[in-house]
């Protein structure tokens, strides 16, 4: 029914929300209009854009939907109203995403009405599995539950340095979790994958490091669950970020975005690319993001690779890098690569296959270390001047034995540890770790990442924070501990989880 | 001069072309005239280019009547009337053809998705539904008049009373596509089986069927028949497709204006109405139409259908009169043809004026003499009003 050029016109209005006001009168409009109905052709040329996608909205009536149209069969029932925003200026149609409701469950829409609502970037509906996948943001969660409204607001920097680092940074993991003996693993609602991931760690980001959007002159997104085999998902993140100058006659962003993929480093990788990029005077970028994103796949348990499905999560990180404002300087880095494979998924197959036990000592374990000590042997670093330690985190016990293995104590290894909290978030997971420590780290204080990738490869990076990390926290009310110990999480069984995982 | 039409309901053996047919021959037979004496014909449906792959609609009817006049396709029934009337008002025509007809069961699977190329696609996008706008909508109004407590409980039963009413009704109605009564618990337990604020037998059903008319002008009309039914006032109004972005969405603003201006045209009152059909997509919608049309007090529509049905007379009593309304069973127990719907209005509607109602004859006081109908396009997204009378 709908076709390439409808699919992206409509993702370019209903992903951002993007709307029109009319500098005469003020009044509003979802979707761009070249003149306001009221002030009629004098508007011409005085109509402003605006967008939706950062403001707060009301849910002002709904009702549930038990039986949906063929394409949102697999939501199941859901609850479907009216929402404005600007005090009724605006009023849009729009879905209550995160929310799991079973037939029986009776739902008092009063209840529901009048509260303030939050948009969501989400899958749409289903399409074949040959189609290009639908997005939009009339899509949203209650402000007063685990995703709080956060305005993204503006600040002018106010210190250059002189090592460029990391300027700002946002996590995203969905409040679904399914219980395990050794851990909680984050689940994606139905209408999610690693592109929304990918836009809602961004778009904290941004909010988190209060710079302009349209500074950003590269963007990398790391993941190997990208839905699509050809199709890169930072070209989306680009276009709904409106990251780099934008020229709305064309509907184009002046920014370069690439995907990359190296098992779980394809994130971290990028970190030494993005930082020296903001580095060189001549690129005259100065911001970039990387983000690490991740629906991480597994067979189900009773399939070949199955052993994965205790342990993968879902969820998105991203860091922004430049030279202003900075909250960590990254004072150096080390990788290594050695052909191993030990981790793959061959083209057209559904789900990876690991090597079993070779996937530790030849493969994680050799590479970390490796990693970690030629850096610190590069930086004449030893433990003790090092606060905090992470390292690429499939499970529990990887990370543990190899901190210890180099000589780390459990104060340092273990704020990193996050993979208990969500599952291994393959790209986005030893991000994450770095994530929940810049959340806790004081000033001057040392990082030591290191990232692991199948196939094999680490990255290594040791990172100084700044007096700045302290006042930039306040702006991030959605930290790694608001997400990890929420009242609003939901705990969903094995079936529900496979279902979710799989999407629309 | 005359109207026809087919039972609704499922009909897997028919083809379109068969139903209009059945129909047609039908409304000429008793008009007495034959094909050869149409200057025009209007052509009603919404999906046959989607249910049946029909793309020209007026090629199959030529084919169909071997004629070769001019011919227009519309969406409703009521818009292909009020163009016919236009032509013949303007004086190009004299003896027209109106036709509607839809053939919704052959695409059983999917026609709930095809319903909603009638609502606009950023709704479709968020989820939206047939049934969803409805539900809003009596949201809106609950919200609006600040219904609660006991009063709630009355409005929604009052809305089931509408269906249980349009059961009633349709068991004298052998086109009806449901000719059996229903109990009011039925109603409830569907919605309370949903879990939802309007179930099952709130709604219209998917129908077939089709419907046709023989429109003159009155000159030819008196040549022709003894008997013949007045179109007095034909008016129609829009609004945006967006049902979230009207200013007004407890009450349907096109129905009011096209209302208002049908009154005009024939200068009457909304209480010199005696027999109304109402286009209960769902019980809401025939309730909120007393309202939209003038019949009832904004707000108080609930109460009037709720007082009326507590010893259900046949009518509703509003202000003091009464009002038949949706006495063929409506689109609940009627049926819902879409492009065929509004034949049947006007169909119920011109055999009450000329008292060929048959066992569902309303008995008034004063002679029947104003029959209206409202007809709405996608969820109020066009109204159209066409006012009746018996000279």
């Amino acid at each position: 029914m709908s076709s390439e050029p409808i699919e992206r016109r409509v993702s370019y209005i209903g992903d951002r929300l993007k709307g029109s006001k009319c500098s005469l009168c003020g009044k509003e409009y979802f979707r761009i209009k070249d003149y306001c109905g009221t002030c009629g052709r004098k508007s011409f040329s005085k109509m402003k854009d605006i967008d939706f996608f950062y403001e707060k909205g009301m849910l002002e009536v709904c009702t549930t939907v038990r039986q949906p149209t063929n394409k949102f069969v697999k939501l199941g029932s859901y609850i479907y109203g009216i929402v404005s925003f600007h005090n009724g200026k605006v009023r849009v149609p729009g879905r209550l995403t995160d929310c799991i409701l079973k037939d029986g469950d009776h739902v008092d829409v009063s209840n529901l009405e009048d509260r303030e609502v939050v948009p969501r970037f989400r899958r749409r509906y289903t399409v074949e599995q040959s189609e290009v996948i639908p997005t939009i943001s009339l899509t949203f969660t209650f402000a007063d539950e685990y995703y709080p409204h956060q305005e993204y607001e503006i600040v002018k920097p106010r210190k250059e340095y002189e090592t460029p680092g990391i300027v700002g940074y946002g996590v995203y993991v969905p409040r679904f979790r399914i219980k395990e003996p050794t851990m909680k693993r984050s689940v994606p609602f139905i209408d999610e994958d690693s592109i929304t991931a990918a836009v809602e760690a961004g778009k904290l980001a941004l909010i988190h490091s209060g710079i302009a959007q349209t500074l950003i002159g590269k963007v990398y997104v790391g993941s190997e669950s990208n839905p699509y085999a050809v199709k890169p998902i930072a070209s989306k993140v680009a276009q709904v970020l409106r990251l780099g100058e934008e020229d709305k006659t064309e509907g184009l962003q002046s920014v370069d975005a690439v995907d990359t993929e190296f098992a779980c480093k394809a994130a971290t990788s990028m970190f030494k690319d993005a930082t020296a990029l903001v580095y060189y005077p001549g690129a005259h970028i100065p911001y970039t993001m990387v983000i690490g994103t991740e629906n991480s796949q597994a067979a189900p348990r009773n399939e070949i690779g199955g052993e994965l499905d205790f342990f993968v999560g879902y969820g998105g990180s991203a860091f922004i890098f430049g030279k202003q404002d900075v909250i960590t300087q990254i004072e150096g880095w080390y990788s290594c690569t050695s052909d191993t494979p030990d981790f793959w998924r061959r083209d057209l197959q559904p789900y990876p296959r690991h090597g079993g036990r070779f996937t530790g000592e030849p493969a994680y374990f050799k590479h970390v270390t490796k990693a970690a000590k030629k850096l610190m042997e590069k930086l004449g670093l030893q433990t003790r001047d090092i606060e905090y330690f992470i390292s690429h985190q499939p499970n529990v016990s990887f990370p543990i034995k190899v901190a210890k293995a180099i000589g780390f104590k459990e104060d340092q290894y273990m704020p990193g540890l996050q993979v208990a909290k969500f599952g291994n978030t393959y790209s986005g997971a030893s991000p994450i770790g770095l994530a929940a420590v810049l959340d806790q780290a004081e000033p001057n204080q040392r990082i030591l990442l290191v990232s692991y990738g199948s196939g094999a490869g680490s990255d290594a990076y040791s990172l100084v924070t700044t007096s700045q990390i302290d006042e930039k926290r306040k702006r991030q009310k959605l930290n790694v501990q608001h997400q990890a110990e929420n009242k609003y999480i939901e705990y969903v069984d094995y079936d529900t989880y496979r279902k979710l995982k799989l999407g629309l | 001069m005359s109207v026809g039409r087919t039972k609704f309901g499922e009909h897997y053996e028919k083809e379109p072309e068969k139903l209009i047919e059945e129909a047609w021959l039908k409304a000429s037979i008793s008009a007495g005239i034959e094909r050869k004496n149409l200057n025009a014909a209007y052509i009603a449906d919404y999906f046959l280019q989607i249910t049946n792959k029909i793309g020209i609609e007026e090629g199959f009817l030529s084919e169909l009547t071997e004629l070769h006049i001019p011919m227009e396709k519309t969406r409703s029934f009521n818009s292909a009337l009020l163009n016919a009337c236009n032509a013949i008002q303007a004086g190009k025509y004299d003896l027209v053809l109106v036709g509607g007809v839809e053939k919704m069961t052959d695409r059983w699977e999917k026609i709930r998705d095809d319903l909603m190329l009638l609502e606009d696609p950023w709704s479709y996008y968020a989820g939206c539904t047939p049934e969803a706008n409805h539900e809003l909508m009596l949201r809106e109004y609950i919200r609006k008049y600040g219904i609660r407590g006991e009063n709630l409980e009355k409005l929604n039963i009052a809305l089931a009373q509408i269906s249980v009413k349009n059961h009633q009704h349709a068991t004298r109605n052998e086109y009806a596509q449901f000719q059996k009564e229903i109990e009011l618990d039925r109603v409830l337990a569907e919605r309370k089986k949903a879990n939802k604020s309007l179930g099952l037998l709130d709604f219209a059903p998917i129908s077939d069927g089709a419907t046709a008319l023989v429109l003159a002008s009155p000159e030819v009309a008196k040549q022709h028949a003894s008997q013949f039914v007045c179109i007095a006032g034909s008016a129609s109004a829009t609004d945006y497709i967006t049902f979230p972005a009207r200013e007004d969405r407890a009450s349907f603003t096109a129905s009011r204006i096209a209302m208002q201006n049908a009154l005009k045209m024939v200068d009457i009152q909304p209480n010199d109405i005696q027999i109304a059909e109402l286009y209960d997509q769902s019980t809401f919608l025939e309730m909120i139409s007393l309202e939209d049309l003038g019949f009832s007090k904004k707000g108080e529509a609930w109460r009037d259908v709720y007082n009326s049905c507590i010893d259900y007379q046949g009518f509703y009593m509003i202000n003091g009169r009464e009002l038949f309304v949706n006495t063929n069973g409506g689109l609940k127990a009627d049926g819902n043809p879409l492009g065929a719907t509004g034949g049947a209005q006007i169909f119920e509607t011109v055999k009450q004026l000329r008292g060929e109602a048959g066992k569902r004859q309303v008995k008034t006081e004063k002679q029947l003499r104003f029959g209206s109908i409202l007809e709405l396009e996608g969820f109020g997204t066009k109204a159209y009003v066409h006012i009746l009378r018996r000279d």
